[in-house]
This record gives C-alpha cells, sequence and structure tokens, in this order.
C-alpha cells in the first residue's frame, strides 16, 4: 500500500469532519431542491396533460374554462352551475359530436368524489390519449345503485366487489354534506390504474344520482319516513353539471362548433388540454422563479465550499508547505485543494440527487393522495448526471481561491518552528 | 553519479531585502558522497536559511549550489520539486509531522515522491519505523511522545535513500541525554542510507557526536573550508 493524493485528499476531508460535513449538506440541500424542481416540472405536466385525455371539449356552465376543467376532470371541487337533462339533449342533438358524455358531480365517499355518467364515459372517453379504461375486476354498472371504483379509490376504500356502501349526498369538505344510509350501492367493478385523476373517483349512473336528489325534495315536501325510487325522478332533479365532447376525427369541424358555443351565454367551453397549457404558462414563470431561487442556493452553497476551503487554508498552509518539501510541486498541491473541492461537489451533488428522489417521490405521494394527480417525478439518466457533473464543476470553481492560496503558499515562512 | 559529492557549495551570498549585509556567506564547502557534519552557528546566523538554500526553497544572490552532481540551479519549477524530494531529506527542529496522519502515513508521504516502486513502500516505511523504535506505526503522529515524533521525522527524511539529509536544529525539543541519542538515530540512519547528512545547531554539545564541524563564520572565510 503506498500513499496517494486521494488520501491525502480524504484526510483531510475527515480531519475536518464537521466543517466538510455542513459543506457538503448544503450542497445537497441545494441540489435536491433543483432536482425536485427540475423533475417535477416536467413530470407534472405530463401528469396534468395525463386527465384530460381525448375529450376535445368540456361543456358546462361554471364560471370560467380553468374552473370547469379543474372541477369536472381533476375533482378540485362540487362544479356550480347545473344544466338540465333537456337543455343537454337539446345541445347533444345540436352538434355533430362523435360522442357527448354528461357528468353530474356533487356526491362523495369518505372524502372521495362520486361522479355519476353513463357508461359511454368508460368506452369512448380515454383518460389519456390512446389509453382507454380497462375494467380489473368485476364489470361496469348496468342498473341503478350499482358502483364501478377507480383503482386508488378502491385502494384507499379497501372495497372489493361486492361491497355495499353508501354515499354523502355532497361534495367532499362541502357543509351540509350528509350520509344517504336508506340508498345502499353494490360495489361491482373495479377499475384498472390509469395514472389520472379518475383513479382516486367512484363512478355510477345517472339514475342513482337523480333518485338521491329526488329523495332530498321529497323529504323536504313529505317529510322524514319517505321512501323514493327512480320512478319518483322528476324532470327537476335530472340535472348534470358537465359535458365530455369529442367531434373525433372531424377536427375541421371543432373551430365552427367552438366559436358557435361560446358565442353562446348559456355555455362555459374549455379545450381541456389547452386550457392545462395555459394553466401552465402561467405556472411556469413561478417555476422560473423558482429554479432561479434553487440556483442561487446552489451558487451559495458554491461560495460556502470556497469559504470552508479558503479557511481551512490558513490552518493547512504548514502541511502544504512540509508536502512541498517532501517533493510536491506547486501544481500537485493546487490540484490537491481542487479535487478536494471536487470531491464535496460530488458527495454533495449525488447526496442532492438521491434527496431529491426521496423528496419527489414524498411529494408525488402527497399530490396522488391529496389530488389523485401521479406524478412521477423523474429526469433523463442524462439529466442526473449533468446535475451531479454541474455541481462538480461549481465545487471546482469555489474552489479555484482557495487552490491558489495552496499554490502561493511561502515555504519558507510556514517551516518556521511551532510555538 | 556515484563518485559526485553529496554537496558542493561555492561562493554562494543570500541577503534577505533591504538588510545591510548578506545572511548566508559560504565560500566553499563539499560534502562526500555519505559524509556527515554539523554546522554551528548562533542564532540569527543563518543557519536555517542556509539550509532553505541548499534545499532549493530559496534562490541565492550568487554563488551555486550542487547537489549530488546537480547544479540547482539548473533545476526550475517542478522539476526542482521532484528533485528535492528524491535527493534530499529535511529534518526540522519541531518536526512538522502532518497532522492527522499516522507514523506511517508520515513516511510513505515522503516515499510518495521517490523512485521506490509503489508495491515497496509499505514494506520500506515499516522496516524503518521498526528499526527506529516505533512499535505504534500506524497510530497518529500527533498521539506519540516527542521522541518517537522525532524517530518518525528521522524515518521520512531517509525513507528515500536521499543523496542528503538536512537537519535543521533536529534536538531543539530534546533534552541532552535524549537528544544524544537522537543524533545517534540520525546518523545511524543516514549510514545505513548511505545519505551525507549535514547538521545545523546553536548547540555546541552536538560537535563531539561530529567526525567533521564547520561554523558559519569559518565557511564565510575566504580560505577553502572542508573536504571535497
Amino acid at each position: 500500500m503506498a500513499l496517494t493524493d486521494w488520501n491525502i485528499v480524504s484526510r483531510s476531508m475527515t480531519g475536518r469532519l464537521f466543517s466538510t460535513a455542513v459543506t457538503v449538506l448544503s450542497v445537497g440541500v441545494a441540489v435536491a431542491l433543483m432536482t425536485l424542481l427540475l423533475s417535477m416540472k416536467a413530470s407534472g405536466r405530463a401528469a396534468f396533460e395525463r386527465g384530460t385525455g381525448n375529450a376535445q371539449m368540456l361543456i358546462s356552465r361554471e364560471p370560467s374554462a380553468l374552473t370547469s376543467v379543474l372541477n369536472s376532470m381533476f375533482y378540485a371541487d362540487a362544479p356550480g352551475g347545473p344544466i338540465p337533462w333537456a337543455d343537454f339533449e337539446q345541445l347533444r342533438d345540436s352538434y355533430p359530436f362523435a360522442w357527448a358524455i354528461p357528468t353530474q358531480l356533487g356526491d362523495s365517499y369518505r372524502g372521495l368524489p362520486v361522479m355519476a355518467t353513463t357508461t359511454e364515459f368508460f368506452t369512448a372517453f380515454q383518460p389519456a390519449a390512446g389509453e382507454s379504461f380497462r375494467v380489473a375486476e368485476g364489470r361496469l354498472f348496468e342498473k341503478p345503485f350499482e358502483i364501478v371504483l377507480g383503482a386508488e379509490a378502491a385502494e384507499r376504500t379497501n372495497l372489493t366487489v361486492g361491497s355495499v356502501i353508501n354515499l354523502s349526498h355532497g361534495a367532499p369538505r362541502q357543509p351540509g354534506t350528509h350520509v344517504h344510509n336508506e340508498f345502499d350501492y353494490e360495489v361491482v367493478g373495479i377499475l384498472g390504474f390509469t395514472g389520472s385523476p379518475h383513479d382516486r373517483a367512484l363512478f355510477t349512473d345517472l339514475e342513482s344520482s337523480w333518485t338521491l336528489h329526488a329523495h332530498d325534495r321529497r323529504v323536504d315536501q313529505l317529510g322524514d319516513g319517505v321512501k323514493t325510487t327512480p320512478a319518483d325522478i322528476q324532470e327537476s332533479d335530472k340535472l348534470i353539471t358537465g359535458i365530455y365532447a369529442s367531434l373525433g376525427p372531424r377536427t375541421a369541424a371543432l373551430t365552427q362548433v367552438l366559436s358557435e358555443l361560446r358565442r353562446d351565454p348559456d355555455w362555459t367551453v374549455a379545450q381541456p388540454a389547452d386550457t392545462i397549457r395555459g394553466l401552465f404558462s402561467i405556472v411556469s414563470s413561478v417555476d422560473q422563479i423558482l429554479v432561479a431561487m434553487a440556483a442561487a442556493v446552489l451558487v451559495s452553497s458554491g461560495v460556502s465550499i470556497m469559504l470552508a476551503l479558503y479557511n481551512s487554508m490558513e490552518q493547512r498552509r504548514r502541511q502544504v508547505a512540509v508536502l512541498r518539501v517532501l517533493g510536491a510541486s506547486r501544481w500537485r498541491v493546487f490540484n490537491l485543494v481542487l479535487t478536494e473541492s471536487a470531491a464535496i461537489g460530488l458527495m454533495g451533488g449525488a447526496a442532492g440527487v438521491l434527496g431529491g428522489i426521496v423528496f419527489g417521490t414524498v411529494v408525488s405521494g402527497i399530490l396522488e393522495a391529496r389530488l389523485g394527480l401521479v406524478v412521477r417525478p423523474s429526469l433523463p439518466v442524462d439529466g442526473y448526471l449533468a446535475m451531479v457533473l454541474g455541481t462538480i464543476v461549481l465545487a471546482m470553481l469555489a474552489g479555484v481561491a482557495p487552490a491558489v492560496l495552496a499554490y502561493r503558499t511561502p515555504v519558507v515562512r510556514h517551516l518556521r518552528p511551532i510555538g | 553519479m556515484p563518485h559526485d559529492p553529496a554537496l558542493r557549495i561555492h561562493d554562494l551570498v543570500f541577503s534577505y531585502p533591504g538588510a545591510p549585509k548578506p545572511v548566508v556567506k559560504v565560500r566553499h564547502l563539499a560534502l562526500a558522497a555519505g559524509e556527515q557534519a554539523v554546522v554551528t552557528g548562533s542564532s540569527g546566523r543563518g543557519k536555517s536559511t542556509l539550509l532553505h538554500l541548499v534545499a532549493g526553497l530559496m534562490e541565492p544572490d550568487s554563488g551555486e549550489i550542487v547537489i549530488a552532481g546537480t547544479p540547482l540551479r539548473t533545476l526550475r519549477g517542478s522539476s526542482r520539486d521532484t528533485f528535492r524530494g528524491r535527493q534530499i531529506g529535511m529534518v526540522f527542529q519541531t518536526f512538522h509531522l502532518l497532522h492527522g496522519f499516522t507514523a506511517l502515513e508520515n513516511v510513505l508521504a515522503a516515499l510518495m515522491f521517490s523512485t521506490l516502486p509503489r508495491p515497496e513502500h509499505k514494506a520500506r516505511a515499516l522496516s524503518l519505523l521498526e528499526r527506529l523504535g516505533i512499535d505504534r506505526p500506524h497510530a497518529p503522529a500527533d498521539e506519540l511522545s516527542v521522541g518517537q515524533q522525532q524517530r518518525v521525522a528521522v524515518a521520512r527524511a531517509v525513507a528515500c535513500r536521499p543523496a542528503l539529509v538536512l537537519a535543521d536544529e533536529p534536538t531543539a525539543s530534546l533534552d541532552p541525554e535524549n537528544a544524544a541519542e537522537a543524533v545517534r538515530l540520525l546518523q545511524e540512519s543516514c549510514r545505513e542510507s548511505g545519505s551525507a547528512l549535514v547538521c545545523v545547531t546553536h548547540d555546541r554539545s552536538l560537535v563531539p557526536l561530529f567526525d567533521r564541524h564547520e561554523s558559519l563564520d569559518t565557511l564565510a572565510e575566504p580560505a577553502v573550508q572542508g573536504v571535497s
């Protein structure tokens, strides 16, 4: 075994363990922040785009297109502006839709949203373009009071096919929400994982939902204890909150249909993918500020490397002088210091990238649990390597000043007797 | 070159900037290969400066220093550092061992710059430390007694089998009894390594321990001193 330059460098770092650890930590935190932001930026957008799928239009009576997309496709809140069924039928028959799927939101189960719709929702609408819904277990609903669970909803509620549940009338966290114990829903199917917000929803038919509304109306009119069946549904109970629509391949007609619908003050029309892109164009300036802040933190951690090494040089100049006497050239001691700063950069960079991945996993778990957004923060391998290499380069730049100090160490002055 | 003197100095003059007269003035000094000499001088007479000039750490105003046949003036930058690492060993008054390194690593540090094949470094360092009575080669050098630290410094100086070992007040940190023992070890180690030894000191009690004695005052005189 012979001593190597690396032994000298590592001994120098372990000799100042606390200072080295703090410096590595500060670099690591900055790199982790940068990794998290960059990886979330790309995958966050992709995750949002997954929910909109192949719906060319979302038609509602919400105050804005963005609100309508966030509420009806991402289940952010209960949509406002109910649409009478007759209006939906008139709309459907007025335009050359390939499909127009009515949806109604406003009920919930243990904090999860319940969407009332038709089975066309599972056959025509694709949550991600080119990827249809898949029934993982059981079947789709065929008659009132049958319910199908999204993959995550099944996971979170531990319900299985055959389970019987009671829904709450009212959206999650909405005041006045009450449980309809008088209506039992049977779980008849569980959907496969789609990686979209629809995974955390439960799906039932419109007639069941309207029956719940009819029951509330009848309780108001006739008092508690009244029994309600689908036969009691009146026209005023038949409300929906949104329409997922597509013209199919007839994209040439899309501009005209959109133009006509937008002229009609009764309707709010969103192009979901464009709306999300618009949202991201607003958010991207915040993104850029965050990335700039992370870069500033990274630069400041570079300064901390420089200060840590520069301060330590005062104590190490005797060591440098001794190494010079033993035969080390000026350039060799310069490189020793630069190697040390690169090593700190490597450790901080690697720890930061790992930390960023861990943070990302935690954040994606929270997003998935709270919003149903499947964000898998990741960068290409090249991206991670570039982060580590960039950190090493930054650390080496920070090491130049201390390395110059080592290079210029006056050997004779530092060989004077100690004490 | 086996027949070259280990050290030859001609008309060496060095002054610190602004000083009224030279601090080092050596008309002639030559040391045969393996020869050992003590150079005495009172404090502030330039003993350490002379060693720094010989080690190529400072530039003389004039004169020539030749080590093992190589004039120092022909070497610049890293080639001079490499030459120093291979041909010159140094022992300091306060040893200047590498802080945080073990006794063994301090000797290995000197061997990093030698021509000895790397696989042989450890064996060479361990055998030197054993011969010098260091029974804890893996102990941090800072934790060794002063006497043991001195021995580690000697082992480091001779590890590369240099042509010349320069000792700067090597016994100043030791009591008289240990000082004589330290000089004996230094002399023995240099003999075993085939290295010449120049020991500078203000301590005249060391003079009887050496076959040859020079004083800075006589070296500055015009008459040729020393052995060629």
